[in-house]
């Protein structure tokens, strides 16, 4: 078993730099689809941290018409808290949303001391305990009488999720005619490397080689290909790190989630395994359907 | 002063190989063999001769199942070949030694790596490897060149490289397909002396040849094919039929 896999290694490592002009092509075009797959990834753990986060924090904010009397809020806010998707309500008046608005944009706070009135409504902020929930506590609110509008935060949620869908479809339809093609270039790779070495096959056939030790060394190698290409696309990843995490940053400013180390392991897992996958499937398909005469 | 060989028989031994009504028909139609009966038995040097496109390069890739006869049964150590799992294949190889007479020889290894590469390559352990390779070296001569690669080397010598390769997994059955066809009279008879000598150790040896002279001065058995069929069976027979 030992002496099999050394000399399937040995064969695979020879048959890498018999045709290096190749395997080196084969391995970068290997490289260019693990970076876009690691580049979509990336995007797409981004954008679903972003939309985690949107939902988490889902309130409603109900905005009330100014003929509500104290009856109609203390009325509402008993009714809203005895709501089981309910989890906090909060009672906003005109006055404390003057000062609020006041105390975020200063620029303008002397603009509302000119005016008559108070234009600004009073408001519930009621927080869920399901962001799913959100539609139920929102059909009640705009039921009530006193409601003015409720705020559609639903409408940016589902909105997101759509441009998630985009994104991956998208994704993934380019990843696969990318990986079809690496697929395509590891068959003719390794359907050159075994041409080349077919008069070295003849005779193991002859002289009783298995199957096993004839098929392997190329698998071997196609994984090499596969091996080469994930550690080379993982160490242009750590060396572009740190532009890139300052990018996401600039790109995803609002929010606090980071590019953790998490993610950093998942995507050179995935990587690495991509690889090495599509290596190994590649060359198998080209020596079963030369060994299969 | 030829006998007739009794056909199907095993009166002087166990048959090494044996096949009867043996017919090989190409998926174009061409029948290679028809109706084919032979017994070798176990110690028996056997020439097969007759012209070319007679059928002889088909038996013998019949006989290593590189291809599956169309009717009949193909027997090797009692073993019908049709039967046989593919996985097994490999180990019925390894009871037949061959060599052909092109050489077959890797061009970027030594003799020495040559012949190891039949051990190799079937998963013999490195220690096993050595001892065996230099024990089949002394056998054909070549000690003494085992580190030169075959361009280096004449064509005999060259020829008795695939012959210790194809002696260095013990075969039972030593099959030589035109051995002397690429080497001039002299060496061609070295060649045939050690076949000779690997009949003489117990293996039966099957060589298929044109070399007219080296079988009429042998006078060992003789089977003449011609247009796939067998047209003489005769034990101390010359190249020629004599009758």
């Amino acid at each position: 078993m030992l002496a099999f896999v050394a000399f399937s290694l040995r064969r695979a490592w020879q048959g890498f730099w018999r045709n290096s002009v190749m395997s080196l092509a084969a391995t970068a075009t290997m490289v260019l689809m693990l970076m876009l797959l690691s580049g979509l990834l990336i995007l797409w753990t981004g954008l679903h941290s972003t939309l985690d986060y949107v939902q988490s924090e889902v309130q409603v904010v109900a905005y009330l018409n100014d003929s509500a009397t104290s009856q109609d809020v203390t009325h509402l806010t008993s009714d809203l808290k005895a709501m089981p998707q309910v989890t906090s309500v909060a009672y906003v008046s005109k006055a404390e949303a003057l000062r609020r608005f006041q105390q975020r944009q200063p620029g303008v706070a002397n603009l509302v001391d000119s005016l008559p009135t108070n234009p600004l409504p009073a408001s519930f902020e009621i927080s869920l305990r399901d962001p799913a929930d959100y539609i139920d506590v929102a059909t009640y609110l705009r039921g009530q009488g006193v409601v003015e509008s409720v705020q559609d935060i639903q409408k940016t949620v589902s909105q997101m999720i759509a441009v998630i869908n985009i994104v991956s479809t998208v994704g993934i339809v380019v990843m696969l005619v990318v990986a079809l093609t690496v697929l395509f270039i590891i068959v003719n790779t390794i359907r050159l490397a075994v041409v080349a070495r077919s008069e070295e096959i003849e005779i193991m056939r002859l002289v009783g080689a298995s199957d096993a030790f004839i098929r392997w060394p190329f698998i071997f190698e196609g994984a090499f290909v596969g091996l080469l290409g994930a550690l080379i696309t993982i160490g242009l990843l750590v060396l572009i790190q740190a532009p890139l995490a300052n990018l996401l940053s600039g790109f995803f400013n609002v929010l606090p989630v980071q590019a953790s180390a998490m993610v950093g392991q998942n995507v050179a897992l995935i990587v690495l395994a991509t690889g090495i996958g599509i290596g190994v499937v590649g060359s198998y398909v080209s020596v079963r359907s030369y060994l299969s005469r | 002063m030829a006998r007739s060989h009794p056909t199907d028989s095993t009166a002087d031994g166990l048959p090494v190989l044996s096949l009867r009504g043996v017919t090989k028909t190409y998926p174009n139609g061409k029948s290679a063999l028809r109706d084919v009966t032979l017994s070798v038995p176990e110690g028996d040097f056997v020439f097969l001769v007759g012209p070319s496109g007679a059928g002889k390069s088909t038996l013998i890739r019949l006989l290593i199942r590189e291809e599956l006869a169309t009717k009949g049964k193909v027997m090797l150590e009692g073993r019908d070949l049709a039967r046989l799992n593919r996985r097994d294949v490999p180990q019925i190889r390894r009871r037949i030694g061959i060599v052909f007479q092109d050489f077959k020889l890797l061009p970027n290894k030594s003799v020495r790596d040559n012949v190891a590469f039949a051990l190799e390559v079937t998963g013999t352990p490195r220690s096993r490897i050595a001892p065996a390779v230099d024990r089949v070296l002394r056998v054909v001569g070549l000690a003494a060149q085992a580190d030169q690669r075959p361009a280096e080397l004449s064509g005999g010598e060259q020829q008795r490289t695939a012959i210790a390769r194809a002696l260095v997994h013990d075969p039972r059955l030593f099959i030589a397909d035109e051995p002397t066809g690429n080497l001039d009279p002299l060496i061609s008879w070295e060649i045939i002396q050690l076949l000779l000598r690997i009949n003489e150790m117990g293996v039966t040896v099957l060589m298929a040849t044109h070399n007219a002279e080296v079988v009429t001065a042998l006078r060992k058995r003789v089977v003449g094919l011609e247009d796939g069929r067998v047209v003489r069976d005769e034990t101390g027979a010359a190249y020629h039929r004599e009758d």
